[in-house]
């Protein structure tokens, strides 16, 4: 038994890992630019076809793939900065629609380029790190937990420690003031939206020779995004990170000892008990929900 | 004039459905084609979307088939040879859009006949095949019912011919005792759910656990699998999983040190698994659709044309994209082609008529019209099927089993498990 707790505790881990990517990318766009991105899913898929097109098929090595899909994907989400985004900022759906529509979009694109069925991606590596007979991790899933403590730690010192990290904050905080203070409101939205979808194709690309590559796999992704946004607080970086762990723990253990469906089911239910409880979330504060 | 016909006993909804169907039969082609004239086919399936694994492929090795029939001279009817077409809709996997499309392939293209992969898509073109007595085909048996006259499944049982596997594991290595499974929680896993368990239960190898059901959003198989492997069990069976799913379970059995058997109804693509794992571990791999170009598919017993080069073509155009359905859409067109040519028409009537009568060329050999007791209606053709094994990295078929043998003998655990899991036809919303 100790045994199924240990692994199963690890799986946790690596779930927590990358939906906490996901969604502090997620909270990061709507915190500064106030858009809900449904396309978050969608750069999810395309960091994991940046992986399918360079190491897969350019034979690059893994990292520099990675490292180029987190440009590729920030690149695409300057793009949807300047040509969605920021066109419509006075049209309170407006975003929202561009977005869907922009998902659309990167899946039929995905389809054009790749194909309709799953993209074969080899293994990075197959060592595995074994505790006992039973408890073992992966290497490959250890380099998506280590790429998520490294990166959401830098993130944290981006915000808290630098001259732009605090103008992202107030930007986030309050726009009309931090304007008056001389911040480029442009320019944070862009720096929140590149940092935001980078961080969303650096888990897809990592995450892709881990799972089923295909030109609609953002759905599941993008849906345990909102679940852990909700339930952390919409717009709480810390939030996010806490609630993912959280959801990523609980739909673990639920599944491994009773039911994957039945998992779901309980992770609604925590988002549901959450909203009855705390309507604005674990972190989130009145104003921003 | 309304009010009058209302008043007359006829209501509305009555009469509207009448003036549809009115509507639906003056556009359907006449039972004559043109002398000369090419015969089209719809294929009405996903070609885009997340299912379209199960029907882009089928219609590129219906492609094929096309091209080795008209250059063998074409259908020959009663009124001399005709070039066939097919004629593709996109359903989307969406019922709206499937009934769309079947109106559209019925009405503006005049097909003699239409291939569909059924499943959630069928609801909503029965409508259109009772108003207009076209003829369908759907590779998902659970489709049929007694009201589904014009349907029929003659290319694959699914999930009734996974019992061949488990029979076969049990004759062949009788030291594998107890076993688990998994499945997506969907109208493809759960009757294969119940239809493995029978299968188990037949065989005297025991379930260590209930079947461990998961979302079909899933992505992450690491909590499943170690669940799965916590009992050590013999066998792991990965049920009907699609592609997406058997790859990554295949993969984390690998890596969280399974060394056991494993069996499942598709291994699509498994020259990837093995390389996600290793040769060694894929070895022994059960499933059950195999590689046209396995030298067991020459045997007289076949009535699929020239399989092996059938497969070479298809690997040709579309390297690496050979799947389960890459051949059943045109195994359908053989069993059509041969009643088309039996009857002498084209018309759906008549080529539905002539298909009936005796016994079917299934792909895997002469096969019956059965399904009554699980489907309602005998509208599925069941015969043999092969079980194939993974052996130095390559599908091979192990052997040719009979679905009617083994349900002659343990029909009654298929239909109790059946039951359990809501999946008889009756049971079916």
């Amino acid at each position: 038994m100790l045994d199924l707790l240990a692994q199963t505790g690890l799986n946790a881990v690596y779930a927590a890992s990358y939906i906490s990517l996901v969604a502090v990318g997620l909270v990061l766009i709507f915190g500064v630019m106030g858009v809900i991105n449904f396309a978050h899913g969608e750069l999810f898929m395309a960091g994991a076809y940046a992986i399918v097109a360079l190491y897969a098929g350019l034979n690059v090595p893994f990292f520099l793939a990675v490292a180029a899909g987190l440009l590729f994907v920030g690149c695409l989400g300057l793009l949807m900065e300047k040509a969605l985004f920021r066109p419509l900022k006075d049209n309170p759906l407006g975003g929202l629609v561009a977005s869907i529509g922009f998902l659309m979009i990167l899946q039929a694109l995905a389809v054009m380029g790749f194909g309709v069925r799953m993209v074969h991606i080899p293994p990075v590596t197959q060592e595995v790190i074994a505790f006992s007979e039973k408890v073992r991790l992966p290497v490959a899933r250890l380099y998506v937990i280590i790429a998520a403590i490294v990166l959401l730690s830098a993130l944290w010192y981006f915000l808290k420690r630098t001259k732009f990290g605090w103008a992202l904050r107030a930007s986030a905080q309050d726009p009309e003031a931090a304007a008056l203070q001389g911040i480029s409101i442009t320019q944070t939205a862009r720096i929140a939206m590149f940092i935001g979808a980078g961080l969303a194709g650096i888990a897809g690309a990592l995450t892709a020779p881990l799972v089923s590559v295909n030109p609609h796999m953002g759905h599941s992704v993008i849906v345990t995004a909102f679940i852990v946004i909700i339930v952390g607080g919409v717009g709480s970086l810390e939030g996010a990170i806490v609630a993912s762990v959280a959801y990523a723990l609980v739909h673990t253990f639920v599944t491994t000892f009773w039911d994957g469906v039945l998992a779901d089911i309980v992770g609604l239910s925590l988002m549901l008990l959450v909203l009855i409880v705390k309507p604005t979330g674990l972190f989130g504060s009145a104003d921003r929900a | 004039m309304i009010s009058k016909i209302v008043k007359s006993g006829l209501t509305r909804r009555t009469f509207l459905h009448s003036t549809a169907a009115a509507a639906m039969s003056a556009g359907l082609p006449g039972a004559s084609l043109a002398a000369g004239s090419t015969i089209k086919i719809g294929f009405l399936a996903p070609l885009t979307g997340a299912v379209a694994a199960w029907g882009k492929p089928g219609l590129d090795g219906c492609e094929i088939w096309a091209e080795r029939v008209n250059a063998a001279g074409g259908i020959k009817l009663g009124d001399g040879s005709h070039n066939v077409e097919f004629v593709a809709y996109d359903n989307e996997y969406d019922p709206a859009k499937a009934r769309t499309g079947a109106t559209k392939l019925i009405r503006e293209d005049g097909v003699s006949f239409i291939m569909m992969l059924g499943g959630d898509t069928w609801p909503g073109v029965q409508p259109v095949a009772d108003k207009t007595g076209m003829l369908f085909s759907t590779l998902l048996p659970s489709d049929l019912s007694p009201d589904t006259n014009t349907l029929i499944a003659p290319a694959e049982v699914h999930p009734i011919y996974n019992v061949t596997g488990v029979e076969w594991l049990a004759e062949n290595k009788p030291e594998l005792k107890t076993a688990v499974m998994c499945a997506q929680d969907d109208a493809l896993g759960l009757p294969s759910v119940a239809t493995y368990l029978a299968a188990f239960e037949a065989a005297g190898i025991e379930m260590l656990d209930d079947p461990l059901l998961f979302d079909p959003a899933t992505t992450d198989f690491a909590p499943v699998v170690t669940r799965l492997i916590s009992k050590n069990p013999d066998i792991v069976c990965l049920d009907t999983c699609y592609s997406d799913y058997v790859h990554p379970i295949a993969e984390q059995l690998f890596q969280q040190g399974f060394k056991g058997q494993i069996i499942s109804c598709t291994a699509d693509f498994y020259d990837q698994m093995i390389a996600k794992t290793s040769e060694e571990f894929m070895e022994g791999f059960v499933f059950q659709f195999p590689d046209f170009d396995d030298p067991a598919l020459n045997g007289d017993n076949i009535n699929f044309t020239d399989p092996n080069g059938f497969f070479a073509e298809f690997n040709k155009r579309h390297p690496g994209q050979w799947g389960a359905v890459s051949w059943e859409y045109a195994s359908i067109m053989d069993l059509w082609k041969a009643a088309a040519e039996k009857a002498g028409s084209a018309s759906p009537d008549a080529v539905a008529s002539a298909m009936k009568q005796g016994k079917g060329k299934h792909a895997f050999g002469d096969a019956d019209w059965w399904g009554t007791e699980l489907f309602g209606i005998d509208n599925a053709l069941v015969g043999d099927w092969p079980v194939v094994a993974i052996e130095g990295g390559k599908a091979t078929i192990k052997e040719f089993r009979s679905i009617p043998d083994w349900y002659a003998k343990h029909g009654d655990l298929l239909v109790k498990h059946m039951k359990a899991y809501d999946q008889m036809w009756d049971q079916r919303s």
